[in-house]
């Protein structure tokens, strides 16, 4: 099953154009695999709040600092300029004068503008966490890490960091630690690169480039398509022609119950046809992009919480 | 602007792509901002003007909308004939080529040919220019300041690409000047280039630690690259800078306009409202808010008790109407919040039933927005056989 094999990684990486729902299809992921009994950690790069996760769980705000939201689920929501500084902290060790390279203005400078900086300070530190050991055992802190990688634009250049920082800086530490990275996002055994899309043709197809640049240009091979907010099918076949026939006919009224007709039918109308949408995406991928792939259904919620986030669960456990 | 009695979203939309020179169109990744730029250039275009609609996003997506398999960094003008026989105006697309733009601009502002090989030949700037932060932002407001200055074009419609924070987009150049302000890396850098060894020699003692350990954990022929990048970049500086100076004028004048796209959803929501406030206080001339994906309300016809219908089906028209309702109702809500926080006029735009991918979807998404455009209507059926048969 997929999601078997998605869980016995340690680093799953999700992908996906922005708005396809990449943070609700992770804490989904996360909760399926706390419900299997693993220590789950739910990174989170840069969002321009808090935390998505913790939201859709309905926990207090997560911020840059690892906190554990619900039993065995992690979340954190890095913030590449904290990482550098920690990292500045950690490296020079003596208070003072950390401090006075975080205050110099030509580290903000440096910082604000270096290539792929932020980027590699994020996958370190990703790298970091999914390594981290605890207790006497020195058993890993987490037994699956999942990234909430930004949008595609962005998140080709994420994963293209390391490998472009290998080249750029052959010798040194850095070098050395983007080599690590690239190693680890390679690795088939420990991560899967999961692409997330939704049944449209501009997402599906950033999809279908992504996988082929990742597998070009980083030697990175996408492991399973999610395709999030799938319309499926609420009408049989002969309830679909009467459907047809009762729009045809302008039929009008009140159904058992005081539901107008005519709104209903104009629902119906349009949920056929993103039905329909959802089904030839669903072709056009498995010919196009033939990797394992699960169908998550949209979420009518007014408000996306703890009750959409089991929903899709529940169908991701069974996927 | 937010002092006035009615807001208007359609008329203001509409007023600038009559009257503006520019417009800058941005919001969160996802809410369609390429196909409300693109529909946008297409209702001007068809009003007569000459338009072009420049995309900076490294994903293809106007190509998409527009249906053209490649844009090229240069303009190219769309056939509208078929869809406007006799529209009076042009319309033209073009995606940005960040490596070139930016090779253009060094060659602008090089002394001489031996210069500007130092720049293009250096590995720096050959591996990262591009990826600096804030290039492709950058190269956008440069290629703008061209083709303002292009007397084909009368109206420069410009796709921003998705930030995750929409102010990376308005600071996004300021940070890359500050990257190239040599005045400051030279300090640091230099010796390096000077001696051609390593030397701690520099100024401060903060400044020689920050120097060692750049040279600890990223080597000194990383660091020798980026020395002789930036050498290479101080004559350009100024250049550099005046032309900065010369967006940051233009895009504050009256010619310029601000869209920001955004969707009921709340991070898109959250995302426009942010964006907006960043608009004001930068001086920025903001137009209005276009919410795309709004479900629209279902109709509620006759009082009547409709004609007997099986009890399956019911339910399930029931059950989709049910849906549809909590839908337009919350996207109802959430627009009417996004005016009442930003004082704004916000333009709902309705759920397309397919997806748009050509100049007619582009058409349909045009009337959504502002009205029926001046093309005679023919009847569209736009059905998800439409995208079968691509």
């Amino acid at each position: 099953m997929v999601i078997d094999d998605l869980l016995q990684r340690r680093l799953v990486v999700l992908s996906g154009k922005g708005g396809v729902g990449k943070s609700l299809v992770g804490t989904a992921l996360a909760r399926v695999a706390r419900d299997r009994g693993k220590r789950v950690l739910l990174i989170e790069v840069d969002t321009p709040r808090d935390s998505e996760a913790a939201r859709y769980l309905g926990a207090p705000p997560v911020g840059p600092e690892v906190t554990e939201v619900e039993s065995g689920l992690w979340a954190v929501n890095l913030d590449p300029r904290g990482v550098m500084d920690e990292y500045v902290r950690e490296t020079v060790k003596v208070d003072f004068l950390a401090r006075k390279i975080l205050e110099n203005p030509v580290y903000h400078r440096f910082f604000a503008a270096a290539p792929g900086l932020p980027e590699l300070m994020v996958m370190g530190k990703v790298m970091m966490l999914e390594q981290e050991k605890e207790g006497w055992g020195r058993r890993p802190r987490f037994d699956l890490v999942i990234l909430d990688a930004p949008a595609t634009g962005h998140g080709l250049a994420f994963l293209k960091v390391p490998l472009a920082a290998s080249q750029a800086v052959p010798v040194g530490p850095v070098g050395a630690n983007a080599r690590r990275i690239l190693h680890l996002l390679r690795d088939a055994h420990r991560t899967a690169l999961v692409l997330v899309a939704i049944p449209e043709e501009m997402a599906v197809v950033e999809a279908a480039e992504f996988e082929r640049l990742a597998r070009e240009e980083i030697g990175v091979e996408a492991r399973a398509l999610v395709l999030n907010a799938c319309h499926e099918r609420r009408f049989a076949p002969a309830e679909e022609a009467q459907v047809l026939r009762l729009i045809a006919d302008d039929a009008d009224g009140r159904l058992p119950g005081g539901v107008p007709l005519r709104g209903a039918l104009q629902a119906a109308r349009r949920q056929l046809r993103r039905a329909k949408l959802t089904r030839y995406y669903q072709n056009w991928l498995r010919k196009r992009l033939p990797l394992p792939s699960i169908s998550l259904p949209y979420v009518f919620d007014e408000d996306i919480g703890p009750a959409a986030v089991d929903a899709l669960a529940a169908r991701l456990a069974a996927a | 602007m937010s002092g006035r009695a009615r807001p208007d979203a359609r008329r203001d939309l509409s007023r600038a792509l009559a009257d503006k020179r520019i417009l800058v169109v941005g919001g969160a990744g996802g809410v369609g901002k390429t196909t409300t730029a693109a529909a946008l250039g297409l209702q001007a275009a068809l009003t007569g003007r000459r338009v072009l609609v420049c995309t900076i996003d490294p994903a293809r997506r106007l190509a998409t909308s527009l249906g053209l398999e490649q844009l090229t960094g240069k303009p190219r003008r769309l056939d509208l004939h078929r869809l406007a026989p006799d529209a009076a105006g042009e319309m033209w697309a073009m995606m940005l080529d960040t490596q070139r733009t930016f090779d253009a601009l060094v060659e602008r502002y090089t002394a001489d040919e031996a210069a500007r090989d130092r720049i293009l030949g250096n590995r720096f700037y050959r591996h990262v220019s591009t990826a600096l932060a804030g290039s492709h932002e950058y190269m956008a407001m440069e290629k703008l300041l061209d083709l303002h200055g292009d007397p084909r074009f009368d109206l420069v419609i410009l796709d921003t690409p998705p930030t995750r924070h929409a102010l990376d987009f308005l600071e996004a150049p300021d940070r890359l000047m500050g990257f190239l302000d040599t005045s400051v890396l030279r300090w640091v850098l230099k010796p390096y280039f000077v001696a051609g060894r390593l030397t701690l020699k520099v100024a401060t003692r903060t400044g020689a630690l920050a120097l060692g350990l750049a040279d600890r954990f990223l080597g000194l022929q990383f660091l020798q690259d980026l020395s002789e990048f930036f050498l290479a970049f101080e004559g350009m500086y100024d250049g550099f800078k005046e032309r900065a100076a010369r967006v940051h004028a233009l895009l504050r004048s009256e010619a310029c306009g601000f869209v920001v796209v955004a969707s009921p959803s709340r991070l898109a929501l959250e995302q426009a409202v942010y964006f907006h406030r960043r608009l004001e206080e930068s001086g920025l001339p903001f137009v209005g808010f276009v919410a795309n994906r709004v479900h629209p309300e279902p109709e509620a016809g006759g009082e009547r008790r409709a004609a007997r219908i099986d009890e399956e089906l019911a339910e399930a028209l029931g059950g989709v109407y049910r849906d549809q309702q909590r839908l337009a109702r919350h996207d109802q809500r959430a627009l009417a919040r996004l005016q009442a926080d930003t004082g704004e006029p916000v333009l709902g735009v309705p759920e397309m039933e397919a997806d748009v991918h050509d100049l007619r979807g582009l058409l349909e998404v045009a009337e959504a927005m502002l009205g029926q455009a001046p093309v005679p209507a023919r009847r569209r059926r736009r059905t998800a056989g439409a995208a079968r048969s691509r």
